[in-house]
């Protein structure tokens, strides 16, 4: 902030009763822009990549979203029939409808799991076994997201599975997990329980322990202890955790599809079919690249507008006067 | 002192390990079963057996390098290049005042709100009408352009909270802007550009769609879109235990990456975390 005030005033020095009344403020500007031609040299890389690989393909998917197109020669306009056609789609429906219960189960678990891990590390007495624990859930996420998937393809599989295995020493019927109309969307929810080695479980932590620790300790001089203090102290306090995990949960829900793609690619039939993987099919298998803009356009719509609730309504942490 | 402490805890140390053990024991499944031979893993699925087989890591390590090369080549070259342009424009918005620079600061901000699943089909397109599918290029130019949003948003906080004295004293010595750059800003931004670097490696590295749809050659192929036809054809033999061996050669990048960055990986997977 000083450097720009020094920066102004320095100039303002060298033009000092010259120009500076008698020049119109676009030639000043100017002026100041041939000046600092070098700050736009320096950022030009930056934004000639971004037009290419950013803003021109997120305008053209805007754009392409009302036409019929193949991607290639054949491009006609489509008005909001594609739009409409979202919500006609059978398939799309069944994505929807998978959708909210990844959404449902995602956010039960993610406001679960991490967090009373999150709150049992940040209670042990003994600070290097807390850390002992931190470094231990962290390791699992080093471990390649798709390498972690094919383990757990591995579980799965039918025959030599790990769960079918188990289950078959102690005298239980055994399934095609990832092929069962009935089980496959819920074995990809299963993938990673117990759920707590991840991203969320560090961010509750670091909230907890951004924690006033007077704040705790009149708790407990008050006589707040264990599930008490957690519920009436704590957890307002990582409110603002908790909604941070919550939108990225549900970004994740609605604009992921590797999973499913690489585990069960939305079969059996299309019981796993998700809309981010009813889009990628669109383009890449059917060639409707404008219906394909469109579902992507529809689904950026529903982010932000998630996102502006999120923010706007859900509640942030409580926030303690004279802490 | 702390037998007394472990008692008092004893209930969260078991629910911990209870949860970790169920957490590990698929990753200890993998690094056991990468040392069986078929006989071991069909008679002793659950536990370590003896002698280990190091020939399950040739065996895997000879199918599953090429793309191991090909995602050092992609990661490499990208978390470089991001950390060179985001660096330059990241010094440019912090410390100098120009005309537009906060409608072109807005500009790289918006983009951090524009998902990946809006811009798959058309980048998709882009890319192969620059004729770029099937090289390299077509995955390190787009995660060049959409590493460094992130990488400016925070390096140029971070340039923006040091001191001004240091340009100051700088610019009363006669420095050049590039000397300010390069001289001051640079080796101050270290910490910052690790946790940055780190986070970009974790991103490309992961990544599987883009790969998937920009490469129909195999030989470019990245080890996540690798590792599939590599888990395919030996499980297709019921090697299971080279599959596991290629599964532990393809984290090992990352442990390595984790041993010598704890601490800024674990910043990284957090600010990754936000960035998504």
């Amino acid at each position: 902030m000083e450097a720009l005030d020094q920066e102004t005033a320095s100039r303002g020095v060298a033009q000092a009763g010259t120009s500076l009344k008698t020049r119109p403020s676009w030639m000043i500007t100017l002026d100041r822009m041939r000046r600092r031609s070098f700050c736009y040299l320096f950022l030009l890389p930056t934004f000639a990549l971004l037009l290419t690989f950013n803003y021109y393909p997120a305008f053209s998917a805007l754009y392409h979203s009302f036409f019929q197109w193949d991607g290639a020669r054949f491009k006609q306009w489509h008005g909001i029939a594609n739009f409409i056609r979202i919500f006609e789609d059978e398939v799309m429906r069944t994505a929807f409808k998978n959708m909210f219960i990844i959404s449902g189960f995602g956010l039960v678990i993610s406001i679960t799991f991490p967090l009373v891990a999150a709150a049992l590390i940040f209670h042990l007495r003994d600070l290097r076994f807390a850390y002992f624990y931190r470094v231990m859930y962290v390791v699992p996420m080093v471990v390649p997201g798709m390498v972690t998937l094919m383990i757990w393809r591995f579980i799965y599989n039918p025959q030599i599975g790990l769960l079918n295995t188990l289950l078959r020493s102690l005298g239980l019927p055994t399934r095609v997990w990832l092929g069962d109309f009935q089980y496959a969307l819920y074995a990809l929810i299963f993938i990673g329980f117990p759920w707590i080695a991840g991203t969320s479980m560090l961010i509750y932590l670091a909230g907890l322990q951004g924690i006033e620790s007077s704040l705790l300790d009149a708790a407990a001089i008050d006589g707040a202890s264990g599930i008490k203090r957690f519920w009436y102290v704590e957890l307002p306090l990582v409110a603002s955790q908790i909604k941070l995990i919550v939108i990225l949960t549900l970004i994740g829900a609605i604009q992921g599809f590797t999973g499913p793609l690489v585990m069960t690619n939305g079969g059996p039939g299309t019981t796993t079919m998700v809309p981010g993987l009813w889009l990628y099919r669109n383009a890449m298998s059917y060639n409707k690249m404008g219906y394909a803009c469109a579902i992507g356009t529809f689904l950026f719509i529903v982010t932000m507008v998630l996102t502006f609730l999120n923010l706007r309504f859900v509640q942030s942490s409580a926030e303690f006067e004279g802490a | 002192m702390n037998a007394k402490l472990l008692k008092h805890d004893w209930s969260k140390h078991l629910i911990l390990l209870l949860a970790g053990f169920i957490t590990f024991y698929p990753f200890i499944f993998m690094l056991q079963t990468s040392v069986k031979s078929y006989y071991q893993f069909q008679h002793n699925f659950w536990l370590p057996t003896w002698p280990p087989n190091p020939l399950n890591y040739k065996d895997a390590f000879n199918s599953i390098w090429p793309y191991m090369i090909n995602s050092f080549i992609v990661s490499g070259v990208t978390v470089f290049a991001v950390l060179g342009i985001a660096s330059f424009a990241a010094y440019t918005f912090a410390r100098y005042d120009f005309p537009g620079r906060e409608i072109l600061f807005l500009g790289i901000l918006a983009l951090l709100m524009i998902p990946g699943i809006l811009t798959l089909v058309p980048a998709f397109l882009l890319i192969r009408d620059l004729g770029l599918i099937g090289t390299r290029w077509a995955l390190i130019l787009p995660y060049l352009s959409g590493g460094q949003v992130f990488a400016i948003f925070i390096m140029r906080s971070f340039i923006a909270g040091l001191p001004e004295e240091l340009y100051e004293s700088a610019r009363i010595d006669g420095a050049s802007n590039w000397h300010m750059f390069w001289r001051i800003t640079m080796p101050l931004c270290k910490p910052i550009l690790v946790t940055i670097g780190v986070m970009n490696i974790l991103g490309t590295w992961n990544d599987y769609v883009w790969p998937l749809v920009t490469l129909p050659d195999d030989r470019l192929w990245t080890i996540t879109v690798g590792i599939i036809r590599f888990t395919g054809h030996f499980q297709g033999l019921e090697a299971y235990g080279q599959m596991f061996a290629g599964y532990v050669i393809a984290s090992v990048p990352l442990i390595v990456l984790f041993v010598f960055t704890m601490r800024a990986f674990i910043s990284g997977l957090m600010s990754g975390a936000i960035k998504a």
